[in-house]
């Protein structure tokens, strides 16, 4: 199996392992999740210097989650990566869980940062890089953002600040489904040119298609864009991506499934990961 | 007492910038804040440890939090209301809910900047960030505890926030080691225990020794920490004296007073707090708001008194 076929696998894998937080909380952040999963799974299984038997190791690169209700797929992907065992994502949304609704850094394995409140995790990366750069050990930080959450001022103090510093160890992942509670990101507040903005700050950028692993690898492979420049790589996702009847609805935002919907979203994604087993095989 | 004023400010960032030539981790960072928050001399000695980012308080308490978390000690110090209200869920979040080793300390403090207004002046920070779980508050009442806070603050693993002031102020002790959490007791005296915290003390020890000279002894209680406080020596003293009053430049409201009152609950005693009134206060100088809100050693003699001559013996 290719390495490309390998990091689809382990995709469509963590898209199958949402529906079990699903089952367990009855309800979550699914659309935003599945937009980003990808990307995700990219860092984690191809990009990012992590391993789970080295999660304190201060050369380590990092990883926050900006759009921190997009958890599942963080939690998910670090079940497959092995920081925790796969059978915890069983108690996602129930009592005392150590899987919450926003990432804790203080019970999850691998999480870096308590995400939720949306802005916060560009200046939080900002401070990271600053960090690793001091340390000089070549430690890197990825950092997803969801469009919906550009408008925060919060995040364009950090674009300021990673541009002036020159923060070329630093990437900035906008996770763009276009999509938000209220509908249309473009309608609820249109924040495009969103490369150019991120440009204009003293960025390097790349669009891509962030649900295609091949197009995710080669700009991940690919930062820094510039040296002496942070990257943002603008991921044109589609909002909960693998399950057909949701994919581009801003109803995904936050699903709560029938068990009928549950069970059929659940036999969708097996097969996918069923067929992409196949093809890889023979890849 | 001394009567040589002291600029704080300046007594803060001398003990910061010692601290530091000693611990590499120690950084400053300004929100086009630090030379005016003390740290001329630390920009100079450690120009790579000293981080300007702007005028961008959110921002700044982000970045604080992802050094923390790389193994460094960030102080961002600042106007004290741009520190606590503008970044708040920045503090909550990323220091406060993470754990971090950042510092924060807000300065000008109080009513301080006394004629630039309500946006400048800051009369709910103590109340504003005890209620952050985890985060010490410290108010420091002379330049030996502000240096001697400070240098506590650093070696304490977790957030702190701390008030200093702007106007020169006197030392009132003799420097000792600071420990969170713990008051000194100032005068000793059964008819009332006053608490007070911050630079507002001079003008409470000037206040209690007045009552002195007219025959009303009392506990002065210093608590430069308002988040703990020390509830060993406050109920000890209250239980003795049956009262308590506390003294802040501060919303009576949410601050010490009410800490003081969180840890006497349970005890049969009466109560009263002295403060700012719950209003956008008016401007001038800072000791025309003294008098004009009756904070000065004058009215918190007379106000004293009367409280506790009112008060059943």
């Amino acid at each position: 199996m290719t390495d490309l076929a390998r990091l689809e696998v382990e995709a469509a894998r963590a898209r199958l392992s949402i529906t079990r937080m699903l089952r367990a909380a009855g309800t979550g952040h699914v659309g935003g999740a599945l937009s980003c999963i990808d990307v995700v799974t990219a860092l984690y299984f191809h990009t990012m210097n992590v391993a789970p038997e080295r999660i304190d190791d201060p050369d380590r690169d990092r990883f926050l989650l900006s759009a921190g209700h997009k958890a599942m797929a963080q939690y998910a992907v670090l079940a497959r990566r092995g920081f925790f065992p796969e059978g915890l994502l069983d108690s996602y949304g129930t009592l005392d869980a150590r899987l919450t609704g926003h990432p804790d850094m203080h019970k999850t394995p691998g999480v870096e940062a308590n995400t939720g409140a949306l802005g916060h995790g560009l200046p939080i990366a900002c401070g990271m890089a600053l960090g690793l750069r001091r340390i000089g050990h070549g430690g890197r930080v990825f950092v997803v953002l969801g469009d919906g959450e550009l408008p925060e001022g919060s995040n364009w103090e950090g674009a300021a600040i990673a541009g002036h510093y020159q923060l070329d160890n630093l990437v900035v992942i906008v996770d763009a489904n276009g999509l938000q509670i209220s509908g249309r990101t473009a309608d609820v507040m249109n924040m495009e040119p969103i490369a150019e903005k991120f440009v204009a700050f003293g960025f390097a950028a790349q669009a891509i298609d962030g649900n295609d692993m091949r197009s995710v690898v080669d700009a991940l492979d690919a930062t820094p864009f510039r040296a002496g420049k942070p990257s943002v790589i603008v991921a044109q996702t589609t909002k909960a991506k693998g399950i057909a009847s949701l994919e581009g609805t801003a109803g995904s935002h936050h699903w709560k499934p029938s068990a009928e919907e549950l069970d059929r979203a659940t036999s969708d994604l097996q097969a996918a990961v069923d067929r992409l087993e196949l093809v890889g095989a023979r890849s | 007492m001394s009567t040589t004023l002291i600029d704080p400010r300046k007594t803060f960032g001398e003990a910061v910038t010692d601290y530091a030539a000693e611990h590499d981790h120690v950084l400053v960072l300004s929100a086009d804040s630090g030379v005016s928050s003390g740290f001329g001399r630390f920009k100079a000695e450690f120009p790579d440890r000293y981080y300007e980012f702007g005028i961008e308080e959110h921002g700044v308490t982000g970045v604080a939090s992802g050094l923390a978390a790389t193994g460094f000690e960030p102080v961002f110090a600042a106007i004290a209301p741009f520190v606590t209200l503008r970044n708040f869920e920045a503090f909550r979040n990323d220091v406060g809910y993470m754990r971090q080793n950042v510092k924060i300390v807000g300065r000008n403090g109080g009513m301080t900047y006394s004629d630039l207004g309500p946006t400048h002046h800051s009369l709910e920070d103590y109340a504003v960030i005890r209620m952050i779980p985890g985060v010490v508050v410290l108010s420091p009442q002379d330049p030996g505890e502000i240096r001697a806070a400070a240098r506590a603050m650093l070696e304490h693993e977790g957030p702190v926030y701390m008030r200093i002031g702007g106007p020169f102020i006197p030392e009132l002790f003799d420097e000792t080691p600071f420990e969170i959490g713990v008051g000194r007791l100032i005068e000793s005296g059964d008819r009332a225990t006053v608490v007070s915290t911050g630079t507002i003390t001079v003008e409470v020890i000037a206040a209690v020794g007045a009552l002195r000279e007219q025959g009303i002894q009392v506990d002065l209680i210093g608590m430069p920490t308002v988040e703990p406080v020390d509830a060993e020596l406050i109920r000890a003293s209250a239980a003795r004296s049956g009262f308590v009053v506390t003294v802040e430049e501060h919303y009576v409201r949410g601050g010490l007073s009410a800490a003081v009152a969180e840890v006497t609950g349970d005890m049969r005693i009466r109560r009263a707090a002295i403060g700012l009134p719950h209003e956008h206060i008016t401007t001038g100088t800072y000791a025309e708001l003294l008098a004009r809100y009756e904070l000065d050693a004058e009215s918190l003699s007379r106000r004293l008194r009367d409280l506790i001559e009112a008060a059943p013996r």
